[in-house]
């Protein structure tokens, strides 16, 4: 080792040979021309991240609820985000992943609403969730082919043009897939098979009422929060709602309900004094 | 105009001797026959009318919208080219839009005209282009408030609290003198402005007209330009209507008397 | 014929305002055959009448489709059409694509009236010369634009352009009721070929070869007529000249009407040539201008 005060810490040049920087990118004072030689690196991982959303179709509408939890690693960093944007007047667009690419897509989505609802807005020509999110999966998928990607998993919820609920899914790798049950990260494990205990299959969700599906998605919320350690006990929910007669195209009395700062409500910890380690073995 | 003829009105960016640029002189006649535009600044937002000018019964009526939305918060009526409108308006936008992705924030109305100020201008430098063939009339609320501008195919801006172009252009320009504008609400204002498009017609009466009124306010649109609501046209249009003819009815009585 | 100075450009405004070179793009269109178009609450209609250069020559393509939901009816310069059709499929494509939806009928004609008056502001480019009609079924309904190389596009109930169109105008606006309330697809076709129809000139009358037609609207792609499927709708009609140029003519008043428009499109060109008179009258004063003026603003 090299015990010069200046070059301290460094294996011996007569030992090792010269320093290679181009080792696992080990520092920034390359060449031009070395750099040349490296790949490009972006983003490898989220910094600030925001953990599930979990929402689901009923009869009437769509459910979805995520919490105001914002983590930096396991640092419980922020506790007041909301991470589920409104797009124009019956979209709702709840995002997972990195806060920071949370905040470029809202940025994305709110320019998109000024573009198609209020530039030469002669009435009619809404904005509705399947263009929101085909919109969405472009920008995304087309950031990962720059080996770039906005670090999100999205999922849009909404009205189709017939008026029938709509809720699509969007990750970074600009995967996309529609079910009436949706989750993103920890929820497509712990949320969606309770949700799915609702909802067998896809069609099922035109017999669900709104508050069974409300009090499922909250018995989700609790969950999560157990077992998920980035989650949080405090949670937005949005509630988007048609009361349009079967079979009619035009959604009557459209709804959008935005409930903030709710609790995971029902809590009991008395478990927990008796775990101990990781938790397989009781005491 | 004695100058005319002499050459130096054939290419825009040129100076006559006496120190005129005739194509931005011209241009401002292109908007002198268009329909009259106008904008209030009230105490608490922003009106914007404009006098369409119906050429065809085939014309499908309430569209062919001349108001026009540069940003949430900010509104524009304009007479003259109305393509050239088109083109101020486009470029509002994306001054409006690069803003925000810039700095994240929504554009302030005296920094977006001060930007379109210089746009416009600009085409007034150049013999490969002409200048807009417009005078818009721009109203908006920020944090500072509701602004009203307007702006000259010279590139001149500047603020108004009443402002008025087009046609009719003289006769709503001394109806807007008469207002007080500390007190008006844009309620308030929205009537008026119905009643001085159908002064402002007056000299135009042979064809029809259709209305078209605009407001930005807090309270009634939460910042937010928008049309104003369709009930609410229909009965500042008749309310403009029955205070003509009460107008009319009083001049005669006026006469009257004199005899 | 005198040379007007305002007109060589169309970044040279004439001192009332105007733009020649603007204008004269419009006049263009009518040296185009004629298309007309017309709308129900549910359909639009295009009519359109096609010209061959020659005997044995094909007719010229009127009508082109842009999207199943969209298509233009044209008049003037057809390449002109060719790259604003080719540039609203395009439109159309990529909002199928980005937004995963149907091009809405007012942002295409927005777009092409956009890239119009590009045209028209800049030096060494000449407008567009050729007007459109643009017919579209989106989720607002059933729309009628008219686009004009100046870049003003205006939505209307019917509308003609082309050779004699203000005929076709005409009769639209006298049976603007009917054919606002009617049902019948049918019914609107007939409507938009007896427009075209006063559109004729003495010689021609429409035939299955010469006549273009189109429909779009509520649960029908746009489709266009041409050749033998058009016969079905000329079938319909009661002639297949115009009214004016049949002989007996028993409609007197058709015959009146017809030559009023006649009357007052006469005076409105002489309306234009003493504006264009005055104008070379300044014409004449910039010649009699001092020599060194002139040679200034020469070099």
């Amino acid at each position: 080792m090299n015990h010069d005060p200046f070059h301290w810490g460094r294996p011996s040049q007569e030992t090792y040979g010269g320093y290679n920087y181009n080792i696992a990118n080990a520092s920034n004072h390359q060449q031009e021309s070395q750099l040349d030689n490296f790949p490009k690196v972006h983003s490898q991982q989220p910094i600030i991240t925001g953990t599930s959303v979990v929402s689901l179709k009923f009869k009437h509408g769509i459910i979805m609820a995520a919490d105001n939890l914002g983590s930096y690693g396991s640092l419980l960093r922020f506790n007041n985000l909301e991470r589920l944007i409104k797009v124009g007047s019956q979209t709702v667009v709840g995002i997972s992943g990195d806060i920071s690419d949370l905040q470029q897509i809202e940025r994305i989505l709110h320019e998109l609403e000024i573009e198609q609802e209020i530039y030469d807005s002669d009435g009619g020509h809404h904005l509705r969730a399947p263009h929101v999110h085909e919109y969405l999966s472009k920008i995304l998928y087309n950031r990962r082919t720059k080996m770039d990607p906005l670090w999100n998993a999205v999922i849009v919820g909404g009205f189709n043009d017939d008026g029938t609920p709509f809720l699509k899914y969007i990750d970074l790798l600009g995967v996309t897939y529609t079910s009436s049950t949706l989750a993103t990260g920890f929820g497509s494990h712990l949320a969606v098979p309770l949700l799915r205990q609702l909802i067998p299959n896809d069609i099922d969700y035109e017999n669900i009422e709104e508050d069974e599906a409300r009090k499922v998605l909250e018995n989700c919320m609790r969950v999560l929060f157990y077992r998920d350690a980035r989650a949080s006990d405090k949670y937005s929910l949005v509630t988007i709602k048609s009361e349009s007669n079967e079979g009619e195209s035009t959604p009557k009395k459209l709804s959008y309900n935005h409930e903030t700062e709710l609790k995971v409500e029902g809590q009991s910890w008395k478990f927990a004094k008796d775990i101990s380690g990781y938790g397989s073995k009781q005491l | 105009m004695t100058s005319i003829g002499t050459g130096y009105d054939l290419s825009n960016s040129v100076f006559s001797p006496d120190g005129r640029n005739f194509q931005v002189e011209y241009a401002m006649k292109a908007v002198e026959n268009g329909g009259t535009s106008i904008g209030i600044k009230c105490k608490d937002g922003i009106v914007l009318a404009v006098e369409k000018i119906i050429n065809s019964k085939l014309l499908v009526p309430g569209k062919n919208k001349r108001i026009q939305t540069i940003d949430k918060h900010i509104g524009v009526v304009y007479s003259g080219l109305l393509p050239d409108g088109r083109h101020f308006v486009n470029r509002g936008r994306d001054e409006a839009q690069t803003f925000k992705s810039f700095y994240k924030t929504p554009i302030s109305v005296p920094h977006l005209m001060d930007r379109l100020g210089i746009y416009v201008q600009n085409y007034t430098c150049y013999n490969s282009v002409r200048p807009f063939g417009v005078v818009s009339i721009v109203g908006g609320i920020d944090d500072d408030g509701p602004h009203l501008y307007m702006i000259e195919p010279s590139g001149a801006c500047w603020g108004y609290t009443g402002a008025a172009t087009g046609k009719g252009r003289q006769t709503a320009k001394s109806e807007l003198e008469k207002l007080d504008y500390e007190t008006i609400t844009v309620k308030e204002a929205v009537k008026t402005a119905a009643k001085i498009i159908h002064q402002a017609h007056e000299d135009n009466k042979d064809k029809d007209y259709e209305l078209e009124i605009s407001w930005i306010s807090l309270e009634e649109t939460k910042g937010r330009h928008e049309f104003i609501p369709e009930d609410l046209l229909a009965e500042a249009r008749k309310f403009a209507e029955e205070e003509d003819e009460e107008d009319e009815e009083e001049e005669e009585d006026d006469e009257e008397m004199e005899s | 014929m005198f040379r007007n100075n305002y007109d060589n450009d169309s970044v040279t405004y004439s001192p009332t305002g105007r733009l020649f070179q603007v204008e004269y793009a419009l006049e263009a269109i009518k040296q185009g055959s004629a298309a007309v178009g017309l709308v129900s609450k549910s359909h639009v209609v295009l009519a359109a009448l096609k010209r061959n250069a020659e005997e044995l020559g094909s007719y010229q393509k009127k009508i082109i489709k842009i999207d199943d939901h969209m298509g233009v009816a044209l008049a003037g310069l057809a390449p002109d059409a060719r790259v604003l059709s080719n540039f609203l499929r395009k439109q159309a494509m990529s909002s199928k694509m980005i937004y995963n939806r149907p091009l809405s009928t007012s942002k295409a004609v927005l777009s092409i009236a956009d890239k119009a008056q590009e045209n028209t502001q800049s030096y060494g480019s000449r407008p567009y010369g050729v007007g459109l009609l643009i017919a579209g079924y989106d989720e607002t309904g059933a729309h009628l634009y008219e686009f004009q190389p100046s870049g003003s596009v205006l939505e209307y109930y019917g509308a003609a352009i082309g050779a004699r169109s203000q005929a076709g105008r005409t009769y639209l606006e006298r049976n603007l009721d009917t054919i606002l309330e009617t049902d019948s697809v049918e019914e609107l076709i007939v409507h938009g070929l007896n427009a075209l129809r006063d559109t004729l000139s003495q010689d021609v009358e429409l035939t299955f070869k010469n006549t273009s037609v189109s429909v779009v609207g509520k649960d029908s792609d746009f489709k266009i007529y041409d050749d033998e499927e058009v016969q079905q709708w000329l079938d319909k009609l009661d002639s297949v000249s115009n009214a004016r140029n049949r002989a007996g003519d028993d409609d007197a008043d058709d015959n009146n009407e017809n030559q009023e428009t006649t009357e007052e499109t006469t005076t409105t060109t002489e309306a234009a040539t003493t504006e264009e008179a005055s104008n070379d009258d300044n014409a004449n004063e910039a010649t009699d201008a001092p020599a060194e003026d002139r040679m200034e603003t020469d070099e």
